[in-house]
């Protein structure tokens, strides 16, 4: 049994909105008064109920609590403003949490950006020692890895140049570099994957693989990349509204929060004609995505028949339509581009639907967008990129856990026969 | 692996106290204080033409502006015998490492908001490196200050005697320090939550300037104004200073002891203050 290194009790974080001024300092007063003078509750934080609290407070966390052992890898996820940048801030003893407590064991190194502690004036010599100390290395282990770090980032050349000459790209080299060389007991990393290119992207995944799987640590992370979450984590808790949503084992849980995130996404639609996406001809007032599957919390895979269903307003009378559905790629590459036969309409709204088969497409993530044209060829409006989902592996009995190739993964059917039975 | 014995453990918690100084925590981070002080200097002479001349170029035009201005022109009396380049220059030096120490410290949550909102490390760390900083400006200024003597002794025949009081320097200095740091802390964790009193600050220094004998002695204030400049609990130390070093000053043990035990009750409030919001401060600014 793997011993507990963070312990998190009871962690809340409340944010005073609106503006600070001289209303906030007769109410520091008050509460400065009655909790350090008089010795009662802070009349402005009352954990129990929270109906009558104001509106003026947000609760970025509420009643936290989890332990991490030694050696887990913890993924940290939901949408924006879940609260999940707090955690890590709290646990990182940059915040200060409103109630609760953390307890922990052993050298925590936090990376919320990469960079921390840069100058720009400073040469990348100095700034290596002076990013490595704020970070909380020692001298000794940045004497020892100076030359690591240098040859990591291949800066050598510009090692007595101010940063501020460097390209973006040798900076956050060099400041991943530093980082990448911390020797804490439990990492905390935030997001970093957002800058840098798809190499940077693959240097910081593998650094951190390593620092998990082979050097046993434990590592915290937060970051919108499920399939960076879902390779690294063993475990992950899911935020919603600043309180835990699911906590367990990593796949089951990133499995859940994306089922829930695609409903969300799923589905457009607009009931004012003014606001509506479109133009002087077409106005969209719906797009809905709509799978063929029984349990609506499960995640979306590749077996599913997926139905697009759209209403727009037709702006021109006795006009002959025809609709587009435009499948991408997550990278922008065309799969498909299905046109309808064109039709005559009068003004009005018109309705359709067009389902893409289950055992058809590729796992990854698609987006849709839909075109309407006039004559067959006239475009009249494009709408772009109004739907988007992802599609889950499902393999079945196949075991065999490779990448399966290519754009779709059609189950067009073999005719396989044995034709004689010696080989004459 | 390690085993966890030997390994530190930590505690989080929403109550911070005004007692949770952890100094051996505050030793760990000497290498950053080195490294701070090191890129403060480095910073502030990149691409310069004069580098490190610019500490000694405002001072010395300071000094040749007030002896025209206050000496040529107004005709201030600074009393006794001294020539007045050495008066002004004395002052201005021991006023600027005040000031510009006072000043970077109430600046501290302001310049330091990127790095404080993504990386732990004791805080006081930063307020420590400043002054380390403006004590080495500081050093700069008075080797000048030394040679300008050198040469008034030596090429225009002015005599200084040298008395015990020249030992009470360092003392000076460390006070004028502590208060200027501990002040400016206070005001930084004010300001950095009510933006507005920043221009409060900069009043308060000017009028300051006015009541601490940087441009004239104490002993030419008369009258029922004197006890204005001896509130100004930073009064007797530049008296003393030019006592030491220039042998002219007025300055009484009382009025020390006074200095001394301001010196004492803004240095714990600041720390104590700091110690119990720096961590909160991170929420408002």
């Amino acid at each position: 049994m793997a011993e507990t290194v963070i312990e998190v009790q009871n962690i809340s974080k409340v944010y005073r909105l609106g503006q600070i001024g001289s209303g906030s300092l007769r109410r520091d007063l008050n509460t400065w008064w009655k909790t350090s003078i008089i010795k009662k509750e802070d009349p402005y934080l009352m954990t129990e109920d929270t109906s009558h609290l104001s509106n003026q407070d947000l609760w970025a966390l509420k009643n936290i609590s989890f332990d991490v052992k030694q050696g887990d890898a913890l993924g940290i996820i939901g949408s924006n403003g879940s609260g999940k940048s707090t955690l890590l801030k709290i646990i990182s003893r940059i915040v200060q949490p409103t109630t609760g407590s953390v307890r922990g064991v052993g050298k925590v190194s936090s990376i919320l950006e990469v960079g921390t502690g840069f100058h720009p004036e400073l040469t990348g010599r100095e700034n290596i020692y002076i990013s490595g100390y704020t970070l909380g290395m020692t001298k000794a282990e940045i004497q020892r890895k100076f030359d690591e770090i240098v040859d990591f980032s291949g800066i050598e050349k510009f090692l007595d140049t101010p940063i501020k000459r460097y390209s973006s790209g040798m900076y956050v080299r060099l400041a991943f570099a530093v980082v990448a060389h911390l020797e804490p007991d439990i990492l905390i990393v935030d997001e970093v994957l957002a800058v840098g290119d798809a190499d940077f992207q693959k240097k910081c995944l593998g650094k951190m693989r390593d620092v998990s799987q082979k050097e046993g640590r434990t590592v915290l992370f937060v970051s919108h990349f499920m399939q960076a979450i879902n390779n690294l984590c063993n475990k992950a808790i899911w935020l919603k509204h600043g309180q835990i949503k699911e906590i367990g084992v990593c796949s089951t849980v990133v499995n859940k929060y994306l089922a829930s995130v695609q409903q969300f996404n799923l589905k457009q639609s607009w009931d004012n004609l003014q606001e509506a996406p479109g133009n002087d001809f077409i106005r969209f007032k719906k797009v809905e995505l709509v799978p063929q599957i029984e349990n609506p919390d499960e995640p979306l895979d590749i077996r599913v028949p997926l139905t697009v269903k759209f209403k727009f307003w037709n702006l021109i009378d006795d006009v002959s339509l025809s609709i587009g559905l435009h499948l991408f790629s997550y990278g922008g590459e065309c799969i498909f581009d299905n046109q309808s036969p064109s039709m005559n309409f009068e003004k009005g709204l018109i309705e359709g639907e067009c389902t893409i088969p289950g055992n058809f497409l590729n796992d990854g993530s698609y987006f849709i967008s839909l075109v309407i044209n006039r004559d067959t060829s006239i475009q009249l409006f494009y709408f772009e990129e109004c739907m988007a989902f992802d599609l889950e592996d499902f393999r079945g009995d196949i075991k065999w856990y490779g990448k399966w190739m290519g754009a779709v993964r059609p189950r067009f059917p073999f005719r396989i026969e044995q034709t004689t039975f010696t080989l004459e | 692996m390690l085993s966890t014995e030997k390994k530190i453990k930590w505690v989080i918690e929403a109550k911070s106290s005004y007692f949770n100084l952890n100094f051996k925590e505050l030793l760990s981070y000497h290498h950053l204080l080195w490294r701070l002080v090191r890129k403060e200097f480095l910073i502030n002479y990149q691409q310069t033409l004069l580098g490190p001349l610019w500490v000694l170029f405002q001072p010395v035009i300071t000094t040749i502006t007030y002896v025209f201005v206050f000496n040529n022109i107004i005709g201030v009396s600074i009393g006794g015998k001294l020539p007045p380049v050495l008066f002004y220059f004395a002052g201005i030096i021991l006023w600027n490492f005040f000031n510009d120490s006072f000043s970077a410290a109430s600046k501290i949550f302001r310049d330091n908001i990127h790095i404080f909102s993504k990386v732990y490390f004791p805080r006081l760390i930063v307020p420590i490196a400043l002054i380390i900083t403006q004590f080495f400006r500081f050093l700069i200024q008075l080797a000048l200050l030394v040679i300008i003597l050198a040469y008034f002794i030596i090429f225009r025949g002015f005599s200084v005697t040298f008395t015990w009081y020249l030992l009470s320097l360092p003392f000076v200095l460390l006070i004028i320090g502590m208060i200027s740091t501990s002040i400016g802390l206070l005001f930084s964790i004010i300001t950095a939550k009510y933006r507005d009193l920043t221009n409060f600050v900069d009043i308060l220094i000017r009028v300051l300037l006015f009541i601490t004998p940087v441009i004239y002695p104490l002993s030419t204030v008369k009258g029922h104004t004197r006890w204005i400049v001896e509130l100004n609990p930073l009064t007797p130390l530049f008296e003393l200073f030019r006592l030491g070093l220039l042998g002219q000053g007025t300055v009484s043990s009382s009025q020390l002891l006074y200095s001394i035990i301001f010196m004492i009750v803004s240095l714990s409030t600041a720390v104590l203050l700091f110690n119990k919001q720096g961590g909160k401060l991170i929420d408002v600014i």
